[in-house]
């Protein structure tokens, strides 16, 4: 077994003895659960009134117009899993990068490790990886509850194209989650006390989640929390038109919104388009920079510092 | 070609934050199979020096050969050959003795893992403890676990910071034959203390750090020696941190 599974399979070990950390995907996983719900029970509600409706039409020789459900993307049903996967799922990931090194560096390992014959660049893989294929799992789960849901829904036609573009959501937003965990763990690695690595994460997750929307997109903080288009017109002033040049790139939270709204079918009509590309593009540069974070405070890790021993 | 006949040199080896020396110049030889007792007030550089022997801090300056390794230039080989008891151990909480000792073996790459930890658990007597969480345990099982961390791979050399802090009369006893059992198997043992009964039961060589300086290396027979009373090693330890404190 190489250094960087030995530390990835000991790192999972600890992860699931945290009571926090699992406390927060049960959180993430329930409210995945609640969303798959929420979207059967608002389509069976639909189904149930049109069904009487129809039935109405029929016996008095009206025509009768298409299922509504039938009109739109089946996947938009599922879109409340957006939401929790940019708020929920994202501070899950925060807590996951976080204990991943804290957890270590409150059990006074870190200086023991650091004394083994182990190199610093296995032991961030093997922090990374273990990151990785917890933000996968949690994944996993949240899309066998989406596919199931979809699965029994009545009325609900999924086409292969369209499983895909499910597929691509979940793939999309694992790479959002995870940004935020590689975050988190390279604060945790470069600030030694507890508050401090899990504050400068959770900051940057709540300036990015609802402070740059509001500023460069005119999108109101509300929408974050809320599957409804928070858009109203941008203020047409130089200052707003310099901060959304300057700072739209970094909105990640828009651009998750952006790109998984066109993907489960929801997107606004009234949303101007930024093609595929841009926002993808911005996404994979803040990983990219996540990753590098998370890898340079991992080598430049101090072993000694915050420990019981400091 | 490294010297084999000694376990640890080190040369002008030194460690400064800013503007302040933490470690001057520090120049030091242990030969092989020594019980090594390092003295020093609190805040002397005591654990500073470990820390850099052991890789767990970059040197400012100067070099050490370590168990035959070079500090610098082969850090892996280094941390292969030492084992490492920090001074307030506390491990995985959550994680048996078996289980947290079954980690460190497989990071020092031992491939006959589970048998080593069971040799290991055997000779410190902590058996009884294997399947035991230890969040559980007192501070002296922790520092017979974290013993055992420190021992299960063979190093030739062991450093110990403070090995005793905290423990009781009963413990500290167990800890010196333990010390005394793995030195008669030809490991030698650098001890962080500033127990002195401790350093003139155990030792066979010391040396004294003072604000960052070594003020004293020798052999304990010649301490005994130069003194000439039963109470030498305080007398060195109180005349040198004297004549620092005058300097």
């Amino acid at each position: 077994m190489t250094g960087a599974r030995i530390i990835c399979t000991q790192s999972l070990a600890t992860l699931v003895r945290e009571r926090t950390v699992l406390l927060v995907i049960a959180l993430f996983s329930l409210m995945v659960l609640v969303s798959a719900w929420l979207g059967w029970s608002a389509t069976h509600t639909v189904n149930t009134i049109y069904s009487d409706a129809a039935a109405y039409l029929t016996s008095v020789g009206e025509p009768v117009p298409p299922n509504p459900v039938s009109l739109g993307s089946p996947l938009a049903v599922l879109r409340n899993v957006t939401v929790y996967v940019g708020l929920i799922g994202t501070f899950a990931a925060i807590v996951i990068g976080q204990r991943l090194i804290e957890g270590d560096r409150r059990a006074g390992v870190l200086p023991l490790i650091g004394a083994r014959p182990l190199s610093r660049a296995s032991f961030a893989r093997g922090k990374i990886a273990a990151l990785c294929l917890s933000t996968t799992a949690m994944m996993i789960t949240a899309a066998t509850v989406s596919a199931l849901t979809l699965a029994v829904l009545p009325g609900a036609h999924v086409t292969g194209a369209e499983w895909g573009r499910l597929a691509a959501f979940f793939l999309l937003a694992w790479g959002y989650m995870t940004l935020f965990g590689l975050v988190a763990l390279g604060a945790a690695a470069r600030i030694s006390t507890m508050a401090g690595g899990l504050l400068a994460a959770t900051v940057l997750w709540l300036a990015v989640t609802f402070v740059l929307p509001a500023i460069t997109g005119n999108v109101n903080p509300t929408a974050a929390i809320n599957p409804i288009s928070g858009l109203a017109v941008a203020p047409d002033t130089p200052l707003f038109t310099q901060l959304g040049f300057w700072l739209g790139p970094i909105s990640l939270s828009e651009h998750f919104n952006y790109l998984s709204a066109g993907l489960m079918g929801y997107r606004p009509d009234a949303l101007a388009p930024r093609g595929l590309v841009a926002p993808l593009a911005c996404l994979v540069a803040g990983f990219i920079a996540a990753g590098g974070f998370a890898v340079v405070s991992c080598l430049t890790l101090d072993p000694n510092a915050g420990g019981p021993d400091a | 070609m490294p010297d084999q006949s000694l376990a640890l040199s080190v040369r002008g080896l030194t460690k400064r934050y800013g503007d302040t020396t933490v470690l001057h110049p520090l120049t030091l030889d242990i030969p092989d199979g020594e019980v090594f007792g390092f003295l020093g007030h609190n805040g002397a550089g005591k654990t500073t020096t470990i820390r850099l022997l052991t890789t767990l801090l970059p040197p400012s300056g100067g070099t050490a050969e370590v168990a035959g390794h070079d500090l610098r230039t082969d850090p892996l080989g280094l941390r292969g050959a030492i084992g490492y008891l920090p001074e307030n151990v506390r491990l995985y909480d959550r994680f048996t003795t078996r289980e947290n000792l079954m980690f460190f073996a497989r990071l020092s790459g031992l491939s006959d893992a589970a048998d080593r930890v069971g040799r290991t658990m055997a000779f410190l007597g902590i058996e009884p403890l294997a399947e035991r969480r230890v969040g559980t345990f007192s501070k002296g099982m922790r520092q017979r676990v974290g013993l055992a961390q420190a021992i299960l791979h063979d190093p030739s050399l062991l450093f110990l910071d403070e090995p005793t802090s905290g423990l009781d009369p009963m413990g500290v006893r167990l800890l010196r034959d333990i010390i005394e059992q793995l030195n008669a198997r030809g490991m030698t043992i650098f001890m962080n203390t500033h127990l002195l009964s401790e350093v003139s039961r155990t030792c066979s060589s010391i040396a004294v750090l003072a604000h960052g300086k070594l003020v004293f290396q020798g052999q304990m027979d010649a301490v005994t020696e130069r003194y000439g009373d039963d109470r030498a090693l305080e007398a060195l330890y109180l005349g040198v941190g004297e004549q620092e404190s005058a300097a």
